[in-house]
């Protein structure tokens, strides 16, 4: 049998938002359904998670009451400074911004530009070009050899000792 | 908790000694406060009472700190505290600093926990190509940030070395014409380094980064490398890029390489050793990361996966451990507390693009594909690599680069990220320092908005502020995570 | 959680008085891929037949859940709404490279 936790709540005390956050801030533990009560009151229905510890399920309703106050008191502080938090909000994005720069400023190169950016990547590639090819390959710093080529795959034996 | 109700009648006669608007959280009996413009404080049950019932008075022994902090509403500095504000979310005013650039998916390693969606060496047509590379520089350099960086990733770079020198050429010449600032670094398993390669990649400023999960058995078996021992590679050119660092005067800058340590079910119970492997290769830094349902982890989590609380201890052990080195003088610090830290008491951003409001899904970082497609992220490319395109924001052959940022994608991410439309977030003492991540999201609990309340990623970054919070109230510990900010 | 209807299948009633339809609507969207869900509106609410496949019992009390989460949501998104969106609005005009100021907006 599921273990079912029902609380009833009035709407007297609390109102609905109140309700379902605080029963959502316990829904880590628990699945939730809210519904009707009686008259005027919200029935809070929770059934512990399979993993729920013992000691959860025992303070699942206390839990769900300390949110219930908890909410109302945070929710009674949002309302009486919601002004002022938009205001600070947007005093704070309004101030000057010395950081951002506009995409257009970036966006491209002059022509004068791009053709000079045009030879230095024909150079590389030039330089790239030689190194790879004809059969007497010039490769000094060993660039064009691969780990394994230097080194050989050594198969890791004992324990890596400092 | 707090019986009595505030007195407050309608908003326009708020008596003044009611608080302004703040988050709280109880630990332990005691409770801590903090503000949007990140300030906190710690009061006791009986001040608190007062606090938030608004009958704290200029007597009470926490009046003056929570006065200095922005939390007596007729005290407010709105100057101060806008700055604050600003400061700590600086990343609003500017666009993508971070670009990835995956230069290949082939990758001679196959890690346990994956999330590049790395294959076989010899697979064909997974490289990065010259004009995709190219074209990936010029869509980077139109970032609306003053400056950028470029991280070439993988796979494993270093395979698809002609196109990775070219571009590191290209995006350094760029940078002249441009007057953008440019960073550079690879992210590499250093198998493939040569010193060929490691001269070119210094004389450009190249800044280097591996990864190290611990001693040599425990890096091994979570990073199994074709060519042999991975290890042994790590070690040995950590070492190299560490002398060269302390050489220095070659007429260029060489950065410190760093390291980063990625944790599974494996390296729980291994703290110490795992940190004095980081120490004795003389790395200042060790970034403790979790592992996150994407990729290969995914699919493998029952083996190599564990629960945040698992996380959180072995967290815990480690910066305990850390903070133990530095009171004998060893210079290491743990890096997400770190960057943490610098929201928490230096009111600046990091730059840490997983921790912010919002995050930095194509609005602070895009990921370029090997073909030229962009995503959000890393992480978003690796939910397209595993058959979902969700996180797709355009290409660099075909699509501007305003329209890739103000894609629907871009704007689903931002509004999702945005904690203060977050039920739990929006209430919750870590928020102006956290932030939370829509593809983990989406690939853990089937939507960009999640549910935080059993959301284990969110389970793990609150064991973390937990245990920061913790630290700062000791001034011992205190004295020396202050000087881990801005180092 | 719910009334039983056949092995693998629950029905759920979300009442209007507490849950809006568009939550319901947006929890089954979310859910799409783990269950099929068949959404009828009723004087009271909107009744959710929710049927999965296997032999996990939790995906009734999941969705259920998910209809919570997205109501707080939509219960959020009415105080926060304005803070909120000049953030999001910052944080896109800002990387696109354009300016509030030039949009006329303060």
């Amino acid at each position: 049998m599921k273990e079912k936790i029902s609380v009833s709540v009035s709407l007297k005390s609390y109102k609905a938002d109140t309700i379902r956050y605080a029963a959502y801030a316990v829904s880590g533990g628990a699945y939730v359904l809210l519904g009707p009560g009686k008259k005027g009151e919200v029935e809070a229905a929770f059934e512990p998670k399979p993993n729920a510890s013992a000691k959860y399920r025992a303070g699942l309703q206390k839990l769900f009451e300390s949110e219930l106050r908890d909410e109302k008191m945070r929710s009674e502080i949002a309302d009486a400074n919601r002004e002022l938090r938009e205001f600070m909000v947007l005093k704070a994005l309004s101030a000057a911004d010395d950081a951002g720069t506009q995409a257009g400023d970036y966006a491209g190169l002059t022509p004068a530009q791009e053709k000079e950016l045009d030879a230095l990547i024909a150079e590389v590639e030039r330089e790239i070009k030689t190194e790879t090819a004809g059969k007497e390959r010039k490769d000094p710093l060993g660039i064009t050899k691969t780990w394994e080529e230097k080194h050989g795959s050594e198969p890791f034996k004992n324990k890596n000792k400092k | 908790m707090a019986q009595n109700l505030l007195k407050i009648k309608t908003k326009n006669s708020v008596a003044q000694t009611n608080p302004p608007h703040f988050y709280w959280r109880e630990v332990d009996g005691a409770y801590l406060i903090s503000n949007d413009s990140g300030c906190h404080a710690w009061l006791d049950a009986a001040a608190f009472k007062r606090f938030s019932a608004g009958t704290l008075r200029e007597k009470d022994k926490a009046f003056e700190e929570l006065s200095s902090k922005g939390f007596i509403r007729d005290r407010l500095d709105f100057a101060d505290l806008a700055a604050k504000w600003k400061s700590k979310n600086s990343h609003l005013s500017c666009g993508p600093g971070l670009h990835i650039f995956v230069m290949t998916l082939r990758c001679d390693h196959k890690c346990l926990y994956c999330q590049s969606g790395a294959i076989s060496l010899s697979a064909k047509g997974a490289d990065m190509k010259w004009p995709a590379a190219k074209k990936s520089v010029d869509f980077a350099f139109q970032t609306t940030a003053p400056g950028l960086t470029i991280e070439f990733q993988g796979g494993e770079p270093l395979l698809n070395w002609a196109v990775l020198k070219k571009t590191v050429s290209y995006a350094r010449k760029k940078e002249k014409l441009s007057g953008k600032r440019l960073n550079l670094g690879l992210v590499s398993n250093f198998s493939r380094m040569t010193e060929g390669y490691a001269r070119f990649l210094l004389e450009n400023e190249v800044s280097l980064c591996t990864s190290l999960d611990g001693p040599a058995d425990l890096h091994n078996r979570n990073r199994i490398c074709s060519g042999g021992n991975a290890h042994v590679s790590v070690r040995k050119w950590l070492r190299y890029f560490t002398r060269r660092n302390t050489g220095q005067g070659a007429g260029y800058r060489i950065f410190k390489p760093s390291a980063l340590l990625t944790v599974t079910k494996f390296s729980l119970g291994r703290a110490p050793e795992i940190i004095d492997e980081y120490a004795g290769l003389g790395l200042e830094d060790v970034f403790i990361r979790p592992l996150s349902p994407i990729g290969y982890a995914k699919n493998s989590w029952s083996a190599i996966g564990y629960t945040a609380a698992d996380f959180v201890a072995f967290y815990k052990e480690s910066l305990g451990y850390i903070l133990k080195l530095n009171r004998k003088g060893a210079v290491i610090r743990e890096k997400m507390a770190a960057m943490l830290l610098e929201k928490i008491i230096g009111f600046s951003d990091p730059g840490y693009l997983d921790m912010r409001c919002p995050c930095g899904a194509a609005v602070g970082q895009i990921a370029y594909n090997y073909n030229g497609d962009l995503y959000t992220c890393d992480e978003g490319r690796m939910a397209a690599w595993e058959g979902d395109d969700l996180f797709k924001i355009g290409n660099v052959f075909r699509d501007s680069y305003k329209k890739a940022v103000s894609c629907s994608t871009a704007r689903s991410c931002v509004a999702a990220s945005e904690l203060h439309l977050q039920p739990a977030c929006s209430r919750c003492a870590y928020s102006p320092y956290c932030g939370v991540c829509p593809v983990y999201n989406y690939e853990a609990q089937g939507s960009l908005w999640g549910n935080m309340p059993a959301n284990e990623r969110c389970a793990f970054m609150k064991g973390i502020f937990g245990i920061l919070f913790s630290k700062l109230k000791n001034s011992k510990d205190r004295e020396i995570l202050q000087k881990w900010v801005k180092k | 959680m719910g009334e039983k209807v056949k092995s693998h299948s629950r029905r759920i009633m979300f009442s209007k008085q507490i849950y809006a339809a568009e939550a319901v609507k947006l929890a089954a969207y979310v859910f799409s891929d783990k269950a099929d869900i068949k959404l009828a509106s009723s004087a009271g609410g909107v009744e959710a037949e929710v049927s999965w496949e296997g032999k996990d019992c939790a995906v009734a009390g999941e969705f259920a859940n998910e209809v919570l989460n997205q109501q707080c949501r939509l219960d959020l998104a009415v105080k926060n709404g304005k803070v909120a969106n000049m953030i999001v609005t910052k944080a896109l005009l800002s990387a696109s490279g354009e300016t509030v100021k030039k949009r006329g907006k303060q």
